[in-house]
């Protein structure tokens, strides 16, 4: 018996001018769902989502935030107060719900601003090294010996109370954070073969630096900047709560725990817990989609 | 595998030769299951035929790795780790098992072992940290040693010294070894018998001799033209593609054709000498054919 | 005129108080489409050399000449990095995990060469055809290429301004064997095409006898030998190359040769003994190779070896 073995084969030519498609070999999805791989990071996302959705739509479907009622102050959580009343006979929700656009927004531009200026730092040191990079971790290392809420505390009350100040202030206080991951992250790449071969490219030393280096750095970044969008509503309303930065009768739910604070010694706890349960919950949830993410590929 | 003898497994990255290794030693990641399949040394059967798992002894089989330096505990005086082997699996006295590492560390042509064996890895050479390696590997005398690309790392003046000291200590201690590399030159250096893994499959078992001057898988024939000259090149660049069902070589091989998409026997080509792959039945058959 | 002239280049690197020699004092020439091969074994000062010749690393002393040229203070002007290109050794590495491989081709082009921004697309289809790959690829990432691929794209990046010499640093040692042969064919097709030289450093000898016109061999940052290869592989005088040559494994199981084993292992380059720094793993050492350090001198035309005990018997024959 013999069979021909063909001189050009379908197989082998398919094979030539396909090329080589790694990881997932011939459509065998070796990936588990997100869900599987990651099941807090969804939980997390899964929260934020409907304080999006609040903090977007909610407005429109809840009464005034401001709208004092003395007749009706205090009230326990009902149909028609899902979170009560508080000593104005304000509604709990609405002034909630209001809140959650300013509280979601301070976090979020608080986290990009300190990513941004803290990385674009931080590159410059890890690249450059030598005398820069020294002054940069010096400065850093002051900084550092704040502690962050006392710094922002610090900063706000020097510029002066307002809501850009207060961003201002807490960005500046975590913005050390981004600058030594990302440092650490570019002396890392610095070594990398790809870093010579921008050189040989072309590239000056700048572009070298924020082009190659800089992308490749930002991954420890990213997971921080998680995490930080959930320190930075705490802190934020941290500092409300001592009556520094926003101030009533704004809807806010650090200034709404303050407000609501002296209640809870004469029984009306929902005017704070509702709050406060908001603000714990949202930065569990940044904290969920950061810590899974910590050293996996995103 | 016989006493004292030499076996080359041979592949490139991804064939499975270090899984392979790794499965006989019993030091799979949990995640890998054994399917089945035995190892047996000296007619002891190793695999638990009920957990799939492998038990093996100190004095049966040991390892040395790639990267002696990292295969070495950085904190430990290598002369405390070596007889702390001792101590565990023989049931030396501190000692007693001192002695017995320094004698081992002379023994693979260290001089100065009372020196050595008071250093840490760090202070050590490549070559000098893979000697170590072997010393601790061949302490308990085992009957089996597996050398993972154990040279790899190593300069090639060094690397054959080490090749030199692994065929004295065989010569000797009459031990088996498996040399597990992607260097064909080395295997035809070192070895007397070798098999060609890809994808996971042996391809070609026979003795070195045999395999390298009549290679009769298209994947042995395709390495060996690699080296010396142009490879063909329809031979396309591709990755071990596993979920291809049949001959594993399939997808990259010249002479691929429809019965390849079966799994292929190993068929005999010579004494010893066997091969996986549905051509040579052809051509055993042409073969008989032409002699009548 | 030779296209690269090195003169006595050294590179030293400091740690602190302890100055470590990388290279110390090499003189060498490539000439224009020539492949020079640099072998020897890890801490020999071949990666720095290439380095300092692209431009990567300034040398502590001596003169690079590039096409009669005196390159001082490295390569950072945009004509001169057009002419001289590096490959690396890591393919994986040596290609940015963010970019797609059209940006890093089109990087050099608009970076080095003034070229007309609706002439990039072709020049790229142009050179990744030179390298063995379809334009389909200008669209992948680093990490959907297969090691081999990965350094055809590097070899594309370098090539893509036509230079007139390459660097190769150890281009196939990561690779598999079945690769390397391929991207060595690849190499020496290009080098026909475009007459650009090449100075191939690496420590795998076979892959160099393949590729090289002339071998340097190294050992502690110094030229031991240089000939071209066919002489360095067929009668090398200097004993380090001679027992590098026999170390390296033959693809010949019935072969039982007598190997030189060298004793020892390379010293630490920051504790030099005087004189030849080769004495103490020398099978052919004496008391003059103790006091003073030999130099690379001619034996039969242009085969110059560094050793006394050579240098002797050719003064006697």
């Amino acid at each position: 018996m013999s069979t021909q073995v063909p001189d050009t084969d379908p197989l082998v030519d398919a094979a030539a001018t396909e090329g080589w498609i790694p990881p997932e070999i011939d459509g065998i999805v070796h990936r588990k769902s997100l869900i599987r791989r990651k099941p807090m990071a969804v939980v997390g996302a899964v929260i934020l989502l409907v304080y999006v959705l609040v903090a977007v739509l909610g407005p429109l479907f809840v009464g005034d935030p401001l709208t004092t009622d003395p007749s009706n102050a205090l009230q326990p959580p009902s149909g028609d107060n899902l979170f009560g009343t508080d000593k104005f006979g304000r509604d709990v929700f609405a002034r909630a719900v209001h809140a959650a656009r300013l509280d979601l927004s301070i976090g979020v531009v608080i986290a990009i601003a300190s990513m941004v200026i803290g990385s674009l730092i931080g590159v410059i040191a890890g690249y450059w090294g030598s005398w820069l990079d020294e002054v940069i971790m010096r400065l850093t290392d002051v900084i550092l010996a704040f502690p962050g809420f006392v710094l922002a505390l610090i900063l706000v009350a020097v510029m002066g109370n307002s809501i850009p100040n207060v961003v201002i202030a807490v960005a500046a206080a975590y913005i050390p954070y981004f600058i030594r991951l990302t440092r650490a992250e570019a002396l890392g790449q610095r070594e990398m073969e790809y870093v010579d071969g921008a050189r040989l490219a072309g590239n000056r030393p700048w572009r070298v630096a924020f082009r190659h280096v800089l992308p490749n750095s930002l991954r420890p970044s990213l997971v921080q900047a998680t995490l930080v969008a959930g320190w930075a509503i705490l802190t934020v309303a941290g500092l409300a709560f001592l009556g520094v930065g926003i101030r009533p009768p704004t809807p806010e739910w650090g200034v709404m725990v303050a407000e609501g604070t002296p209640d809870i010694i004469t029984g009306q706890w929902w005017t704070a817990l509702f709050p406060g349960g908001l603000i714990v919950l949202a930065a569990a949830a940044f904290h969920f989609i950061g810590d899974e993410f910590g050293g996996e590929p995103l | 595998m016989g006493e004292g003898e030499i076996v080359g497994l041979v592949g490139e990255s991804g064939s499975g030769k270090t899984i392979a290794s790794l499965a006989i030693m019993g030091l799979l990641p949990a995640a890998i299951e054994l399917r089945d399949g035995s190892v047996r040394v000296e007619a002891r059967e190793l695999v638990d035929p009920t957990t799939g798992r492998v038990e093996r002894r100190a004095q049966e089989m040991a390892m040395i790795f790639q990267q002696p330096r990292s295969a070495l505990n950085p904190t430990m005086r290598v002369g405390n780790q070596i007889s702390r082997v001792l101590v565990l699996n023989q049931g030396l006295g501190r000692g007693e098992a001192m002695e017995e590492a320094m004698a081992m560390l002379g023994h693979v042509g260290i001089s100065g072992a009372r020196r050595v064996a008071r250093a840490y890895p760090h202070q050590l050479s490549g070559g000098m940290c893979q000697r170590v390696m072997i010393a601790m590997a061949l302490a308990c005398r085992p009957r089996v040693l597996i050398a993972d690309e154990a040279t790899t790392a190593l300069d090639v003046t060094v690397q054959a010294q080490i090749f030199d000291l692994i065929r004295d200590l065989v010569a000797e201690t009459r031990c088996g070894v498996v040399v597990i590399t992607h260097d064909l030159a080395a295997v035809s250096e070192m070895c007397d018998s070798m098999a060609v893994l890809y994808g996971g499959q042996v391809m070609e078992v026979g003795t070195t001799v045999d395999v390298l001057e009549n290679p009769s898988h298209p994947y042995t024939r395709f390495l060996l033209d690699s080296i010396e000259r142009e490879v063909d090149p329809r031979v396309e660049e591709r990755g071990v593609n596993f979920a291809l069902a049949g001959c594993r070589f399939g997808h990259r091989c010249p002479h691929a054709y429809e019965a390849c998409a079966a799994f292929p026997p190993m068929i005999p080509v010579g004494r010893g000498h066997t091969a996986s792959c549905f051509l040579l039945q052809d051509e055993s058959s042409h073969a008989v054919a032409r002699t009548d | 005129m030779p296209l690269l002239e090195l003169t006595d280049l050294h590179k030293t690197f400091r740690h602190g108080a302890n100055a470590v020699p990388a290279v110390r004092g090499v003189t060498l020439s490539v000439e224009r489409g020539e492949t020079l091969g640099l072998v020897g074994e890890s801490g020999c000062g071949k990666t720095t050399l290439g380095r300092m010749v692209v431009g990567l690393q300034e040398p502590t002393s001596g003169s690079i000449r590039f096409d009669g040229q005196s390159v001082e203070g490295g390569f950072a002007e945009a004509g001169r990095r057009r002419r001289v290109q590096m490959v690396f050794q890591h393919p994986a590495q040596s290609l940015n995990p963010r970019m797609r491989v059209e940006q890093m081709l089109a990087e050099p082009l608009r970076l080095l060469a003034d070229l007309a921004p609706d002439r990039i697309n072709g020049k790229i289809d142009e050179v990744l055809r030179l390298v063995g790959l379809g334009p389909e690829y200008a669209r992948r990432r680093s990490r959907q290429l297969s090691g081999g691929q990965q350094q055809r794209v590097a070899i594309a990046r370098a090539l893509i301004c036509d230079p007139d010499l390459v660097v190769l640093d150890e281009p196939t040692s990561s690779l598999d064997q079945s690769v390397r042969g391929r991207i060595v064919a690849l190499l020496r097709d290009i080098q026909r095409e475009r007459d650009v030289a090449f100075v191939f450093i690496s420590h795998d000898l076979s892959t160099v006898q393949r590729i090289a016109h002339r071998v340097a061999v190294m050992y502690l940052g110094r030229v031991v030998e240089l000939a071209d290869t066919e002489t360095v592989f067929r009668s090398a005088r200097h004993p380090y190359t001679k027992a590098l040559l026999s170390a390296v494994p033959k693809m010949d199981p019935r072969l039982k040769r007598e190997r030189i084993i060298l004793p020892g292992e390379t010293p630490n380059p920051s504790e030099l003994p005087i004189g030849c720094s080769f004495q103490d793993r020398c099978p052919l050492v004496h008391d003059r190779c103790r006091r003073e350090a030999p130099q690379l001198l001619p034996t039969a035309g242009a085969h110059l070896v560094e050793c006394f005990a050579v240098a002797t018997e050719v003064s006697h024959a």
